[in-house]
């Protein structure tokens, strides 16, 4: 583990409002309609704060990818931002959208402004959701590479790990505040120990489900048995694609002066892919679904 | 590109309009600033405004100030483009994707089967073809339409056959009086053409249906997988991989093709779909 730092939650929170909501949008989950989401945190809302739940309803994703945006006129973001609360499940699907995003054939500007103004404070799962089952896919309920910052919560401190360049203004700002010190490695197996159990939960509660490999055979194989089963029941909503970490289709909608608005699509509407010819192949939902 | 914001067009005037069929028409453009594109790959054309529609150049891609793209209308964006009149402004974005590439056609035999709206993209590697015709050994053109009137380009095939080592073949679905070619489709006419086919390659670019039973019977022909170049169409829009609308099995025919050869997509399901 790197480098743990702890502030008291009272002095957290304090800094969260004086040093932070002055200089940075935040963004951190609260509670919201009976689950959890983010929202952008002012002087009177650092409070409600919700740690080490899984998981906000909205996905990292639309921080960096709205559903809409116009890609001819540059926006002038002001303010960096920090999103607090991100689940590593989410940051997994991120360093995918990197992949496609700042590959080296192709760096989407906006994509990379917002990625480069932003700073990512992931904080580890100690509650899963129902349907939670990163382990399967070999993630971990907590994140290391690919989030600026970890964040760990008890009762009365605030736990934080620095993992990315981008992180030091930050640190710095809440070193030279005087209120973060080093921790001791009996705090870390704290820590640690936490995450054990909820990596043994997940392990055990998903137990029956195919892992990556097994689930990339299936996907190789479009008229396997189990894609018949979904589409039986799917109206084409796109609420799936739009809750998926890592779902970024999108489509152009051009407004005058030659501008084009890029918005999220989903290829589970049907003319996701039809030609004008006529030609359709993803007609039947089996195939939009693999 | 002009500009480094892949999504920005470059703005192009209408300079004429030209009837092919009651279907079919060709735009000749000027683009404010020279354009280069490679025979085969693509660009989107944009209605301000409008929307956006993705079209292979049908002129030579050694003509940089002045570029001409043929449309059929079949939908609402391409109904707009025929609408346009001399004068109003477009926009073009791209070239996007791999085109054809000539360079490995040296020293064969290509024989271009081609059907409908399909033979705008041909047009353009004609005009490449003819440009290296002495590194080629031969070039058969093979087309086919629906009628006599909606054969496109007709001044194009007397022009051609005058090309040594260029010959052309046409064929309508429907007899028409005055018509003195073939009658069938386009596949009927590979019976008249005498290749070598081990030292051949085949370039086929029309309607999906037309594709699927030229690829059937060049195969049955003894054309191997690898000698077959298929212009794949698809719904592209984003032109560099991103947005997922002409997503083919583990390609993005905006990115990867649109030419592929048989070999390395016939694995796809429900391709000519």
């Amino acid at each position: 583990m790197n480098n743990l730092y702890k502030i008291n939650r009272g002095e957290w929170f304090r800094l969260l409002q004086v040093l932070l909501v002055s200089s940075y949008n935040i963004f951190a989950p609260v509670r919201k309609n009976g689950g959890i989401d983010y929202t952008i945190v002012n002087t009177e809302s650092y409070d409600d704060i919700r740690y080490n739940e899984a998981k906000p309803v909205t996905p990292l994703k639309l921080f960096f990818l709205p559903v809409k945006l116009n890609v001819i006129k540059t926006e002038k973001t002001s303010k960096k931002t920090i999103i607090i609360g991100a689940p590593s499940c989410d940051v997994e699907g991120l360093k995918l959208l990197d992949l496609i995003y700042l590959n080296e054939k192709f760096v989407d500007k906006t994509y990379f402004l917002k990625r480069e103004k932003t700073l990512i404070i992931t904080t580890d799962c100690y509650m899963v959701q129902e349907h939670c089952h990163c382990t399967t896919y070999g993630i971990n309920p907590y994140s290391e590479k690919g989030c600026d910052i970890s964040l760990s919560s008890t009762l009365n401190n605030i736990y934080l790990t620095s993992w990315s360049k981008k992180k030091d203004v930050f640190i710095k700002k809440l070193i030279s505040s005087g209120q973060i010190e080093a921790t001791s490695s009996n705090e870390s197996e704290v820590i640690s120990e936490q995450r054990r159990r909820t990596i043994k939960y997940l392990d055990e509660k998903n137990e029956k489900l195919p892992g990556t490999v097994k689930t990339g055979e299936k996907i190789k194989e479009p008229y396997y048995e189990i894609w018949k089963k979904y589409p039986s029941n799917c109206v084409s909503c796109g609420a799936c694609s739009a809750i998926c970490p890592v779902c970024t289709c999108f489509i152009f909608i051009d407004k005058p002066g030659f501008e084009k608005m890029k918005q999220l699509d989903i290829c589970q509407y049907p003319p996701f892919e039809r030609i004008t010819g006529g030609e359709d192949p993803l007609k039947e939902l089996i195939m939009e679904l693999v | 590109m002009a500009t480094d914001n892949i999504y920005k067009v470059l703005k192009a005037a209408v300079e004429e309009v030209i009837d092919e069929s009651p279907l079919i028409k060709t735009f000749v453009l000027t683009p404010e600033v020279p354009f280069k594109f490679s025979t085969g790959e693509f660009i989107e054309l944009t209605l301000d405004g409008l929307g956006e529609a993705p079209f292979t150049p049908s002129s030579s891609p050694y003509i940089t100030d002045k570029m001409e793209v043929t449309i059929m209308k079949t939908g609402y964006v391409t109904e707009k483009f025929h609408k346009l009149k001399r004068g109003e402004i477009l926009g073009i974005r791209g070239p996007f994707g791999r085109g054809y590439p000539v360079e490995k056609f040296f020293g064969k035999e290509i024989l271009i089967l081609s059907g409908g709206c399909g033979l705008a993209p041909i047009r353009s590697l004609l005009f490449a073809l003819e440009r290296i015709k002495d590194k080629l050994k031969k070039v058969t053109l093979c087309y086919g339409s629906k009628t006599p009137t909606e054969c496109i380009y007709k001044s194009l095939f007397s022009r051609l056959n005058k090309i040594e080592k260029f010959e052309t073949y046409r064929t309508v679905d429907k007899y028409e009086p005055g018509w003195d070619e073939s009658v069938g489709v386009v596949t009927t006419l590979l019976d008249r053409i005498q290749l070598n086919i081990e030292n051949s390659v085949a370039v086929v670019c029309g309607p999906p249906i037309m594709m699927n039973f030229s690829t059937v019977r060049l195969l049955e022909k003894g054309f191997k997988d690898d000698q077959i170049y298929l212009s794949m169409e698809k719904n592209m829009s984003c032109g560099v991989g991103k947005c997922g609308h002409c997503m083919m099995g583990e390609f993005f025919v905006c990115k990867d093709g649109p030419v592929f050869t048989y070999g390395q997509i016939k694995h796809i399901p429900d391709l000519w779909k």
